[in-house]
């Protein structure tokens, strides 16, 4: 028996090998997309662009040469998502491979004018896209615009914007993270704001960069809510319990002076109020802080000035981001989880609150304390004046 | 023809016959003082001619038969008085098994009227000094390798188990080469099933000749067909010895420096002498990291072909567009790039084995410079398949013993035809053939990948960790047996 077996699947073998017969694809019959933009075309069509790289260079997309030809866009309209991208593959000598791809951006005017749930189907459920790469709003242009653009550093703008997301700490913006939170009735979607600016790059040369600009909070049915700055931006990441780190400057008590502190461990935690009462939600963000910065005269050293510091700081922390929540509560927007928290903790209450969540969401009583610890002055003890 | 005849003549006519057209053979008589006629016969060049002069013929001759206290009649009895100063001597009484003395690089001696010959151990040819091993060196440890000399080798074991107990049994073996092969094992420690399975192999073993041990091993193996070795050999009297104390057993064949040690496992072979010589801690890391080389040896080739032909996305963005950037000119899909680029890394490594000292430097040039080199400049040959191939190379190297090795180089090619076809796919069934056919092997009667498979929590502490030897749990007394 065993010997059969062994026969059969040799000559199987051989028979497959005779014949050609292997679905292999080479790396130069690949495109290999980085970046996909999806814009609003007249017609109820979409306008789907490919950022994809050129890999002929001798020195590589990403170091050396200098040139501007490390990538292409190629974009096509269709009516959905697939028929736009087969437009693009017919324009292509090679296959598109979009598992690489590093990010995914949405013009603000989709958003507006088209329903974004209808693009997951093909983008993110195909099993073909690896669900890492991150989903950005590009506020203010077309999105197909943002990857035309070029970056000073890593030539591709869809590379850069995912490496500056990583390196400050916010890598939990996937588009696997935005189709959880659009499909759980408790979240809605916190999504990345890039805004194209004029930068002075070199001495004679002013070119558009695309920079965070801040964070859209979407509806539950994905139209934006607000936009949140950068500074409130952060806050709500912090509070939406997706952030990893931090910074924050703030100023001294006699308005002149300023102390920098580094935020590490940032952690948040939703509870309701001492009678367990649903419509009072207490959020207690937590940290652990390090000064960087302290022109103040304060000699930190001395405790009872660090106990004064932390103090103060917890009080400015939890100002701003009472700020900040009050602001997002207004547009009905709840992009922190309370609603996946109450449903958790009051099922019942929450069966009946559920369906227009958005709107009640408004109504709740949300207070944010601050629990931020003080961990280190630093070695440099007081300041020079 | 039977016994030794009272007759000299007889005898040296059945003598010349047998030794007729051999330059070498030697028959020489004189006649002694009180006219005894004798007759030697030896081969030239097999015995020690001095050792012969000093203690057989200057008393003979200048003294005769000594004459003690009663006269001696005949040399026989001499024998038997023990008046010859030599260590090894005895009588013979047929004439064939004179023969086969002489031919052994005995002295035969032969009186007129005597119905018996002495036989005298004067071995004495050219042989080999005893140097490092050169297939097996360690950085610490003993560096003496065995010889091709059968008592030189059994003296190298004999001189580190002094104890009675370390038996030596003696096999000849080869119609025509009438080789001498010892079994030896330490009495009470091996298993004595291994041995009666090994000594009825030995018995049965029908060949013309015995040129190394190898053509004992392919008689001993159960399983012939299989790719992986079931008998180590090893020309370092250290591992010999070690394996003894583990309960193996070991077969010393004469003319060859390799000794035979069985059972073995798979890991036997990726054990190197130098593990138990160095400190415990780094032998962990050693060990791990020849482990790993090892898988690398013979799957990297496969695994980078399944990954960057069949599944892309496995791979990191960055490194897949630099390896698709690496690749964009190459003519050859990557199997067929990275079957050429193993097959050229065997063939130049079989012609360095053949190669001429003198010429050894040519052949590294041309493989370094032209198929390194120009072929990647040239676009043929991408570079990361020169990584993937180089390293395979040296991995396989990491591989303590050079038999094996070679199993590892046969399953490279293999698993790489069944990935190219079917990505990973095709190479999980190569592995899961592979592992099919290791926990079926068997090395007499011990399972080949004990004691992993079939699982042994107490042994498995050396396959990975080599415990310090205070801490190791007694002798494992059934060897490597079940």
């Amino acid at each position: 028996m065993i010997r059969f077996l062994l026969r059969t699947s040799v000559l199987m073998l051989l028979a497959g090998a005779a014949s050609g017969c292997t679905d292999f694809i080479e790396p130069n019959q690949l495109a290999f997309v980085m970046g996909t933009a999806v814009d609003h075309a007249d017609d109820g069509e979409i306008e789907v662009s490919h950022q994809i790289v050129i890999p002929t260079q001798k020195s590589g997309p990403f170091g050396g040469s200098g040139d501007s030809d490390s990538f292409v866009v190629m974009s096509a309209k269709g009516k959905n998502v697939f028929e736009a991208i087969h437009k693009v593959q017919k324009k292509m000598t090679r296959r598109l491979m979009p598992s690489h791809r590093q990010l995914i951006a949405i013009s603000e005017q989709y958003f507006q004018k088209d329903d974004v749930s209808t693009l997951f189907d093909k983008l993110n459920r195909d099993p073909a896209n690896n669900l890492r790469d991150i989903t950005v709003l590009v506020k203010g242009d077309l999105a197909k615009n943002f990857l035309l653009l070029d970056h000073p550093m890593e030539h591709l703008s869809s590379i850069a914007t995912g490496k500056e997301m990583e390196i400050n700490g916010m890598n939990r913006f996937s588009t696997r993270q935005f189709i959880i939170d659009s499909l759980s009735e408790g979240t809605r979607p916190l999504v990345p704001v890039l805004q194209i600016e004029q930068v002075k790059v070199r001495s004679k040369e002013t070119g558009p960069i695309a920079a965070l600009s801040g964070f859209a909070a979407l509806n539950k049915k994905l139209k934006i809510a607000g936009f949140l700055n950068d500074a409130e931006g952060a806050g709500a990441v912090w509070m939406s319990g997706k952030g990893t780190f931090h910074a924050i400057t703030l100023p001294w008590k006699n308005g002149k002076d300023t102390l920098s502190f580094r935020l590490t461990h940032l952690r948040r935690r939703i509870d309701s109020a001492d009678d367990h009462d649903p419509q009072r939600i207490v959020l207690t963000v937590m940290a652990q802080a390090y000064l960087l910065e302290n022109t103040t005269s304060l000699d930190l050293s001395e405790t009872h000035y660090m106990l004064e510091v932390q103090k103060y700081m917890n009080d400015k922390i939890r100002e701003d981001l009472q700020l900040t929540m009050d602001k997002v509560q207004e547009w009905g927007s709840d992009v922190f989880g309370i609603g996946e928290y109450l449903h958790r903790s009051s099922p019942y209450w929450w069966k009946s609150q559920k369906d227009d969540w958005d709107h009640k969401f408004k109504a709740l009583d949300v207070t944010v304390r601050s629990n931020v610890q003080l961990r280190s002055v630093g070695a440099s003890g007081t300041s020079f004046n | 023809m039977g016994a030794v005849s009272q007759s000299a003549e007889i005898n040296e006519a059945y003598l010349r016959a047998q030794f007729q057209r051999c330059s070498d053979f030697v028959l020489r008589s004189f006649t002694l003082r009180d006219e005894t006629r004798l007759m030697l016969v030896y081969l030239d060049g097999m015995i020690r001619s001095e050792s012969v002069e000093d203690n057989f013929l200057k008393p003979l001759l200048f003294d005769g038969l000594p004459q003690g206290i009663d006269r001696i009649s005949s040399l026989v009895e001499m024998f038997r008085r023990e008046w010859l100063p030599l260590t090894s001597i005895k009588t013979e009484d047929s004439l064939d098994g004179l023969v086969t003395c002489v031919l052994q690089g005995c002295l035969g001696i032969l009186v007129d009227g005597e119905a018996s010959a002495l036989v005298a151990q004067v071995q004495g040819y050219e042989k080999r000094g005893i140097e490092e091993p050169q297939k097996e060196s360690t950085l610490r440890g003993s560096k003496e390798g065995f010889v091709e000399h059968l008592r030189t080798n059994t003296s190298l074991i004999r001189r580190r188990i002094v104890h009675p107990q370390l038996k030596m049994e003696s096999y000849t073996v080869g119609k025509y080469t009438q080789t001498e092969v010892v079994l030896s094992y330490m009495q009470g420690i091996a298993d004595e099933q291994v041995l009666s399975v090994v000594r009825d192999k030995l018995d049965k073993i029908d060949t013309d000749g015995v040129i190394d041990s190898a053509y004992i091993e392919e008689w001993l193996e159960n399983n012939s067909f299989s790719i992986f070795p079931q008998v180590q050999n090893t020309e370092r009297p250290d591992v010999v010895v070690a394996s003894l104390l583990e309960g193996k057993v070991a077969l010393i064949a004469n003319g060859t420096p390799s000794v035979l040690i069985l059972p073995i496992t798979l890991w036997s072979g990726l054990q190197s002498a130098d593990d138990y010589f160095e400190r415990f801690v780094f032998v962990l890391l050693i060990r791990t990291i020849r482990y790993i080389m090892t898988f690398i040896s013979f799957a990297l080739p496969a695994i980078y072909v399944a990954l960057s032909t069949f599944h892309p996305e496995m791979i990191p963005s960055y490194l897949m567009i630099s390896i698709a950037t690496a690749r964009e000119s190459s003519p050859f899909p990557t199997v067929v790039e990275v079957f050429l680029m193993m097959f050229i890394f065997d063939g130049l490594q079989e012609a360095g084995v053949h190669l001429p000292n003198q010429l050894g430097p040519v052949v590294s040039i041309i493989g370094a410079l032209v198929i390194g080199q120009a072929a990647v400049e040239a676009g043929i040959i991408s570079t990361p398949i020169i990584i993937v191939i180089s390293l395979t190379g040296v991995a396989t190297y990491t591989i303590p013993r050079y038999s094996a090795t070679l199993p590892f180089r046969l399953i490279r090619y293999l698993l790489l035809f069944v990935t190219g076809m079917l990505g990973f796919v095709g190479f999980a069934f190569g592995i899961i053939f592979l592992l099919i056919h290791l926990v079926m092997l068997e090395s007499f009667g011990t399972p080949y990948l004990s004691p992993v498979a079939p699982f042994d929590g107490k042994r498995i502490k050396d396959i990975l960790i080599r415990y310090p030897f205070a801490l190791k749990s007694g002798r494992n007394k059934k060897g490597m047996g079940r």
